[in-house]
């Protein structure tokens, strides 16, 4: 049997929600319920959202191996599905994760311009000194208007005493 | 009179200086965030969260309600010259709009998109004005039994008419579903999907997940498969003025688009998807120019921004009379209520009565404000449109990732987002819906609750979820919902057969 095209990489993206559903149900069925007398207990919605996800997903487990395949968004139906860009997404992904690594180490300043840097280089920037200078007033800008004006505390991080 | 004097009351304290500087402030940073591409108003507001984090709840609430209609606002002029529409609800626009912008006609439909709006917006926020009190007051009889066959509907509706896929829709929900779950259980402690984990004994945070989910989703969605499509932006010639022929041409359609939007906002109908294509469709039929449709009738734009906004005011009513939201960003605008610990609801009205109407007093403000403002300043928002793509991305990035970890100023948060990000990657990818997976998460848990209460009234008979007749009529209501679409296709089916054995 022929697949229809990018039917193979939505296969195993159902196929996981499928896992989902069956690792809520797992979850639920081995957990103990305290002492207490409920008339609807804690474990019913798990159980009912974990079936009928693992049931949907079936559905559509089928539905795509007889040719129902997703149309990606802003595509139209019928278009020719390319293969995502994996080295742009792991640069954009890497800068996300640097700004959960750096926030509380070095500070918002820093951590968000490392995370702005990161994603203008996987847009295709390649005026790169001009990305971080625009990328610094930007995020001081920021800053100095989130902590100073609206109190919402950002960590200064090693750069505490200069800002 | 008691609503008329409520609302003058509401003028009052929204027109202190400071309020309508948050109004100001708001209407502002709407329409610059709504007018960047691909970001509609439930990621605007979702954006802006954090700036309200710190301000007193009724001067955050306006700043909402400018923000809210400013997105819009801003939308209508990134569909029209960009022919990037940010939200399902400028689709429609989009399509006469960006022809009539080809054509050189880019400020008449600029005008009649805003003035269109200023209308509707006016028009329905008088209705709701005058009709929310009354729905609240009927809606302090529902009883938990009809708020579980209610959000039932609402996630139905919306799950099955957002998108193109019905099932891919309805598993878009169960996953905001199962994020509603996690953490400790209301009722039992019970700490359910935590796996250990400390933080996430206290839930999942909404706003990281929205942000995440649109603008993390996004940014990877498109940096790994449309890095190399730029936008084409048509230049605006002349002032955003109307002849007299084309006001002719729009009040009609500005009234008609009103009728149509405000309706279908306050029954969920899913979005402001339904209402926007019905006015398109209307005015298509009713125009003295069909020729121009398809090539930049003036209608076809006219009509829908009416409905759009129209269709948003509408969706404030069941918002604050039921607590029940109905598109994502009424979801989002819920989000907001409740970080001031804020629960809307039948109660609302008697219990935060001042901050409802200063609220409702503020979505009029804001409407004029943005008239008065965005029309001579259309060419400065559409300076905007001309920052580059990755410094557009970065910035974007930024707020969303500040908005996460500022809420509780945790990095549990920033992890849910990243993960949420990717979430929102995969949703793009394979062609879910993501309003269902929001509706999910915030609505979930209050589903459960309201079910519980329900069963707990009865001791336990199951009978009771459909005891009342409101609850049967939704129930009925659900049914079809859920099997029109495929009936319908039956049909089509039989009668392509029919029409085959005919051949």
């Amino acid at each position: 049997m022929k697949l229809p095209q990018g039917a193979k990489s939505e296969l195993t993206f159902v196929g996981s929600l499928f896992a989902l559903g069956f690792l809520v149900f797992w979850d639920t069925a081995r957990s103990e319920i305290p002492a207490f007398n409920l008339t609807v207990s804690p474990k019913v919605f798990p159980f009912a959202i974990a079936l009928i996800l693992m049931g949907l997903c079936a559905i559509l487990f089928i539905r795509i191996l007889r040719g129902d395949v997703a149309t990606p968004e802003g595509l139209e139906p019928g278009d020719p599905i390319e293969k995502s860009d994996y080295k742009t997404f792991a640069i954009v992904l890497a800068s996300l994760f640097a700004y959960l690594l750096l926030i509380e180490r070095a500070g918002f300043v820093i951590a968000a311009l490392v995370t702005f840097f990161g994603i203008t280089v996987a847009f295709g920037n390649k005026r790169h000194v001009r990305s971080i200078l625009f990328g610094t007033i930007f995020i001081v800008i920021i800053y100095i208007s989130f902590t100073k004006f609206l109190h919402v505390q950002l960590p200064a991080g090693i750069l505490e005493g200069i800002l | 009179m008691s609503s008329f004097n409520s609302l003058l009351d509401g003028f009052a304290s929204a027109l202190t200086l400071s309020n309508l500087g948050f109004g100001l402030l708001g209407t502002f940073l709407g329409t610059l965030v709504g007018v960047l591409p691909g970001i509609g108003p439930a990621l605007a507001i979702a954006l802006l969260l954090p700036i309200t984090y710190t301000v007193s709840p009724a001067s955050a609430l306006i700043m909402f309600a400018a923000i809210y209609y400013g997105a819009m606002y801003g939308g209508s002029t990134t569909s029209i010259l960009l022919n990037t529409p940010g939200e399902s609800g400028s689709v429609m626009t989009a399509l006469e709009g960006n022809k009539m912008a080809r054509n050189g006609r880019a400020g008449a439909a600029l005008a009649t998109a805003a003035i269109g709006s200023f209308i509707a917006g006016t028009i329905a926020t008088a209705i709701l004005a005058f009709t929310a009190p009354s729905i609240a007051d009927l809606a302090i009889k529902v009883g938990a039994a009809d708020y579980v066959a209610l959000m039932l509907v609402a996630f139905t509706t919306v799950s099955s008419l957002l998108g193109s896929s019905q099932i891919r829709g309805f598993i878009s929900l169960a996953v905001g579903l199962v994020l509603g779950l996690v953490g400790a259980d209301l009722q039992s402690g019970l700490a359910r999907l935590t796996f250990g984990n400390q933080s996430a004994v206290e839930g999942i945070e909404t706003v990281p997940v929205i942000v995440a989910i649109f603008a993390l989703g996004e940014a990877l969605y498109i940096a790994s498969r449309f890095k190399e499509v730029g936008w084409k932006i048509l230049p605006m010639k002349g002032k955003a003025l109307m002849t007299r022929e084309d006001w002719k041409r729009s009040w009609m359609p500005w009234l008609r688009g009103t009728a149509i939007g405000f309706p279908l906002g306050v029954i969920p109908a899913g979005g402001s998807e339904v209402p926007t294509f019905l006015s398109y469709a209307v005015e298509k039929n009713l125009t003295k120019h069909p020729e121009e449709f398809g090539h930049g009738a003036i209608e076809g734009v006219a009509g829908p921004e009416a409905a759009n906004n129209a269709n948003a005011a509408g969706a404030l009513v069941p918002l604050l009379a039921l607590g029940l939201p109905t598109s994502a960003t009424a979801a989002v605008i819920l989000v907001a209520f409740q970080t001031y610990q804020i629960q809307p609801g039948p109660t609302l009205f008697l219990t935060n009565g001042a901050l409802i109407w200063t609220l409702i007093a503020s979505l009029f403000i804001g409407n004029t404000l943005l008239l008065v403002l965005n029309l001579p300043l259309v060419r400065v928002w559409v300076q905007l449109l001309k920052v580059p793509r990755p410094y557009l991305f970065a910035g974007i990035t930024i707020f969303a990732l500040l908005g996460s970890y500022a809420l509780n100023t945790s990095t549990f948060d920033v992890q849910v987002a990243i993960a949420i990000g990717i979430v929102g990657f995969l949703f793009r990818r394979y062609g879910m819906p993501i309003t269902p997976l929001i509706l999910g998460l915030i609505l979930g848990p209050n589903l459960e609750l309201q079910f519980r209460r329900a069963l707990q009234i009865s001791a336990g008979d199951y009978g009771t979820l459909y005891a009342t007749p409101l609850s049967k009529v939704l129930y009925l209501v659900l049914i079809v919902v859920i099997l029109g679409p495929s009936l319908w296709s039956l049909r089509k089916k039989i009668a392509n057969r029919k029409g085959h054995v005919a051949k």
